[in-house]
């Protein structure tokens, strides 16, 4: 190893591994002390003292405040397919705190593993000593009372597990400066401990589906001899060569064709026997690839499509919640959202092979949605000035014609205007340009004139430009208008522009008056006379002078009282005038009645002239009238018919709102009536037309 | 009794009108004194680097920023004065108001224009000052933006030479400062550079130095299958940490575990570099001396490299649907 060096900036130095001098448990410390004569010769030795240490760590939880990063992002979607999952400690003595078994002391207990959806099961909160192999017992403190733990079988350790001799090669630490907010990311000794993972996340290139991963950093304290053991590695791999899928042995039997074909049965003694003892995994995984390969499970291609269209919801979900969760409970929750895909008994599935049991201290879930990485994706960019309406590709020959555009053609200017609708404030709908902020060519500021001002707008519409095709330019009014409404809406915005108005613009009228009361020569001698200095003379002299002559300094008076309104009716006779034209009697009548009765009893008495007509039908007869009043009983039955079954007992109408808005629109169209709602009232005209509505309604079947 | 004389009323007068001068300047600890209020002109200075725009304000039409783009823009700056003015609309009520307003906006352009550079204050570095200049920058739409959080971004007013790894700090005359740079939607990242750069760089994150291999597509004779994947590393110099050679050819094929999508064998792939002479590991190879070799090192796009193309010819980069002729006959013809 070189010699340690100052890390610099921009710079790190990796090492193996951070070994601490204790690993974790219960120690005791006993000290013993010998006592001899000058001569060294024994008198005896005091009792010994014993003292008990615990160094305690992590095991089942990996404690918030431990985590520095992880890669791939936790529910993140990209091209991570040629990079390394990695979670990043900030204890750089972490992943070597405990043994993984008795005398590994320089072997981490600690591994990444990356396991796609269907191939491991995550449990939910389970008391500590259920979390790992039954038949496995970890002795010492546990730091949690409950924890998760991945199961997981036979052959997907051997195939997705690193080997016991690769957990040291896949943990070191990293020493950064940490000032180097880069590297240091926020740590506070600048030592970090990494664990990386032994597989590429892959992404379905046939299909082009994206494909969920969980990353669960597990505990193989104890279970150190079970990890993988696979056959010789082999060049070159098949991105969607399957590894297992529990899913596929937990499939309902809901596909009739299967139920049909009786393959179900086939499947079924997989499940039913519980045969315990399987302890060759490669045989297991040989005798559960012959199973798979006898019933038609689904294929690798129809999984994946499942994963996808889980996937579109998961990742989705997961944010949902995490927007929406409470915050106590949002931690608990995304999680339990995460696992969707990993969920289930796999112990109860998987009869033939043995399951293992792996405490997990932190897992977290990304989506593999492309392939290459961001390499690529840089390189795939499309590279323009804003403005630059997107690239039309003209279509292969003999492709179908492309169905007509829903909007029309974008209007990107060359002097980046764009063309936008526009509502007018008169309602008119007309086109307008519009150029954003973020332009395709350096354009210039306002200069300031000879006395150094710069023009200022006060309203928006003074940015209003007009262009010569008769469209108006609505590029700065819209910019000035967005100013004023965020300013408005951020209430300590307007009071600090208050404040600076009224304080230090008041200031500096203060100071222009003061500039000019200096040089007005008559100030000196009235000041002699002041006695109790120059606010109170100049408010007596104010008054005094603002006395003197009100109407110049203050306004012309006004007088006390405004003389009333003429009121045309309030002369003798005016009323009755009033009252017998509305009602087309002769207002000399009344006048006389009213001589020896009074006013009210006259208006009483007097005949209200009323047209009669000949006849008692109808004045209207043929095909026309019945026209007529096909269409009104036919408008009245359509008005009253939610009303009808809401009468009460007493004649009265409930008005519920359903009510209320038939009768409105009803009867007055627009300006419709509105009825109080409570008060209790005799029967109407408009109620008798309700119950003939109501009777009509009944015989309507008949009718027809 | 003391006599009155007009020289005590104006001594009296301006002590008292000086009791309110403080709150007339807001004293900067890095400017000075200033008109405008601090937290105005903070308030002022961030609005002005369009912070809380809505995103339709900034990009009209969703078509003119498709999918997997990036778009380069010169700010306007006479749009964002006119966002200021609006902004300032605010406290005038009256045309006195407005015409004290107008006398001071001159003086209140420049305090922002210098606080503009403060807004986005990297630990460690100056404030810059000096007359504001143009403004450019860029919006950049692509999957790279969600799954990359934390991309650095870097511009150069010239091409660097010297080593990739250098590291220029933000104060360097070459290097343009960022004004802002902010993710507006998690795909979406606006960039604004103080001035006009010839070279920006963006590159991967840092944070969470990461590994992996080279992925390249296995023919296995019977067909072309782009699932068959074969893994790739370029060993390095464990002394130096600097690739062995330059020979893209001259790669170790990493060893996977049969059966299983993307399953690396460490152990085997490790042996593979420690046989290798010019790696110099050592017998007993270490994780230290593993994550070198699988450390990969983020990448970096490089917008104006003169190596690549002088100078792209304009129709490539700007393709407006509606040419200043035409725009200029319609004019001619209402």
């Amino acid at each position: 190893m070189p010699p340690p060096t100052l890390v610099t900036t921009g710079h790190f130095i990796l090492r193996p591994m951070a070994n601490p001098p204790l690993k974790a448990g219960d120690y005791t410390l006993t000290g013993a002390v010998d006592v001899n004569k000058a001569d060294d010769t024994p008198v005896g030795a005091v009792q010994a003292q014993a003292t008990h240490l615990r160094i305690s760590s992590p095991r089942f939880q990996l404690p918030p405040e431990q985590l520095l990063s992880c890669f791939p992002p936790a529910n993140s979607e990209g091209a991570y397919e040629n990079r390394l999952p990695q979670i990043v400690l900030k204890r750089r003595t972490l992943p070597w705190e405990r043994e993984p078994a008795p005398g590994a002391t320089t072997t981490p207990w600690l591994a990444l593993v990356v396991i796609a959806e269907g191939e491991a099961a995550l449990s939910g909160d389970t008391p500590v000593a259920g979390c790992v192999t039954p038949g496995v017992v970890l002795t010492g403190p546990s730091d949690v009372a409950t924890g998760n733990y991945l199961s997981v079988t036979r052959t997907v350790i051997d195939k997705v597990f690193p080997k016991k001799e690769e957990l040291a090669l896949l943990c070191h630490v990293r020493e950064v400066d940490v000032n180097d907010t880069e590297l240091a990311n926020g740590d506070d000794d600048g030592f970090l401990a990494t664990v990386i993972a032994n597989r590429l996340p892959q992404f379905d290139r046939t299909n082009n589906k994206p494909v969920r991963y969980m990353a669960c950093l597990i505990n193989v304290e104890g279970q150190l001899e079970e990890l993988a053991k696979p056959p010789p590695p082999v060049v070159g791999f098949h991105a969607l060569a399957e590894v297992f899928d529990y899913r596929a042995m937990a499939v309902p039997s809901g596909d009739p064709d299967r139920l049909v074909m009786g393959t179900v049965a086939s499947a079924k003694p997989v499940v039913a026997v519980r045969s315990r003892a399987a302890p060759g995994g490669s045989v297991a995984a040989a005798r559960i690839d012959k199973v798979a390969a006898a019933a038609p499970a689904p294929s690798s291609s129809k999984h994946s499509s499942g994963a996808a269209s889980q996937w579109q919801t998961t990742t989705q979900r997961i944010e949902q919640v995490a927007l929406t969760a409470s915050e106590n409970e949002a931690g608990r929750l995304v999680r339990d959202v995460m696992l969707e895909g990993y969920r289930g008994n796999l112990e109860h599935l998987i009869t033939l092979e043995r399951t293992y049991r792996f405490p997990v201290l932190q897992h977290w879930s990304f989506t593999v949605s492309g392939s290459g990485g961001f390499e690529s994706l840089m390189r795939g960019l499309d590279v323009g000035l804003l403005g630059t309406a997107p690239e039309v590709h003209p279509p292969p020959p003999g492709a179908p014609p492309k169905p007509a555009e829903p909007r029309p053609a974008p209007e990107f200017t060359e002097t980046g205007h764009v063309g936008l609708p526009h509502l007018t404030r008169r309602g008119d709908r007309v086109r307008a340009w519009y150029r954003g902020p973020l332009g395709s060519f350096p354009t210039t500021r306002d200069a300031p004139d000879v006395q150094g001002r710069l023009p200022l707008a006060h309203v928006s519409d003074q940015l209003r430009r007009s262009v010569p095709d008769g469209r108006e330019d609505l590029s700065l009014a819209a910019a000035f208008e967005i100013g004023r409404l965020l300013a408005l809406s951020q209430p300590s915005v307007v009071r600090a522009l208050l404040a600076w108005r009224a304080e230090q613009f008041g200031a500096s009228r203060a100071a222009q008056i003061l500039g000019l009361l200096k040089d007005a020569p008559k100030i000196g001698a009235l000041l002699k006379n002041a006695k109790n200095g120059l606010a109170e003379l100049l408010s007596r002299h104010l008054v005094l002078s603002a006395a003197e002559k009100p109407g110049k300094v203050l306004a012309p008076t006004r007088p006390v009282v405004d003389p009333g309104r003429e009121l045309p009716y309030a002369k003798e006779g005016g009323l009755d005038k009033l009252i017998s034209e509305g009602f087309g009697f002769s207002a000399a009548q009344v006048g006389k009645l009213r001589q020896g009765i009074g006013t009210v009893a006259a208006l009483q008495r007097t005949e209200v002239p009323v047209v009669s007509t000949a006849q008692d039908g109808p004045v209207l007869r043929g095909a026309e009238a019945d026209r007529l009043r096909a269409g009104l009983d036919a408008a009245v039955d359509r008005l009253t018919a939610n009303s009808i079954g809401q009468q009460v007992p007493g004649g009265g109408l409930t008005h519920g709102l359903s009510d209320l808005t038939h009768v409105t629109v009803g009867l007055g169209g627009p300006r419709g009536r509105r009825r109080n709602a409570s008060t209790e009232r005799a029967p109407d005209a408009l109620d008798d037309l309700l119950a003939r509505a109501s009777a009509r309604k009944g015989r309507m079947p008949e009718s027809k | 009794m003391k006599t009155f004389s007009s020289t005590h009323a104006m001594e009296a007068a301006v002590a008292a009108i000086k009791e309110v001068q403080p709150g007339r300047q807001d004293d900067d600890p890095s400017f000075g004194p200033r008109v405008v209020p601090g937290e105005l002109r903070g308030w002022l200075a961030r609005l002005r680097l369009l912070q809380g725009v809505p995103f339709s304000y900034l990009v009209p039409d969703a078509e003119l920023l498709p999918r997997e783009s990036i778009r380069f823009f010169y700010l306007d700056r006479a749009w964002t004065d006119a966002l200021v003015q609006g902004a300032l609309s605010v406290g005038t009520v009256n045309s006195s108001d407005r015409a004290e307003l107008a006398a001071l906006y001159a003086r209140v352009r420049d305090e922002v224009d210098e606080e503009e550079r403060r807004v986005r204050l990297p630990g460690g570095e100056k404030v810059q000052q000096g007359a504001a200049g143009a403004v450019s920058g860029f919006v950049l739409r692509s999957r790279a933006v969600s799954g990359w959080p934390g991309l650095h971004v870097r511009a150069y007013d010239r091409e660097l030479g010297g080593p990739d790894a250098a590291q220029i700090p933000e104060s360097d005359p070459r290097r343009m400062k960022l004004l802002r740079m902010e993710r507006l939607a998690p795909a979406v990242m606006l960039v604004l550079f103080d001035g006009v750069p010839a070279v920006v760089h963006i590159e991967e994150p840092r944070q969470g130095i990461q590994f992996g291999v080279r992925l390249k597509p296995m023919s296995t004779g019977t067909g072309t299958d782009p699932n068959n994947l074969q893994a790739l590393t370029k060993p390095r110099n464990a002394l130096t940490g600097e690739d062995v050679n330059t020979n893209d050819n001259d790669m170790v094929a990493v060893p996977c575990r049969p059966g299983t999508p993307g399953v690396l064998d460490i152990a085997k792939l490790n042996e593979a570099l420690r046989v290798r002479a010019d790696t110099h590991m050592g017998a007993a190879v270490d994780s230290a001396e593993f994550a070198l070799q699988m450390l990969r090192f983020p990448y970096r796009q490089v917008f104006g490299d003169p190596s690549v193309n002088a100078s792209p010819p304009m129709v490539d980069v700007f393709r407006p649907t509606i040419s200043l002729k035409v725009l200029k006959q319609s004019f001619l013809q209402s």
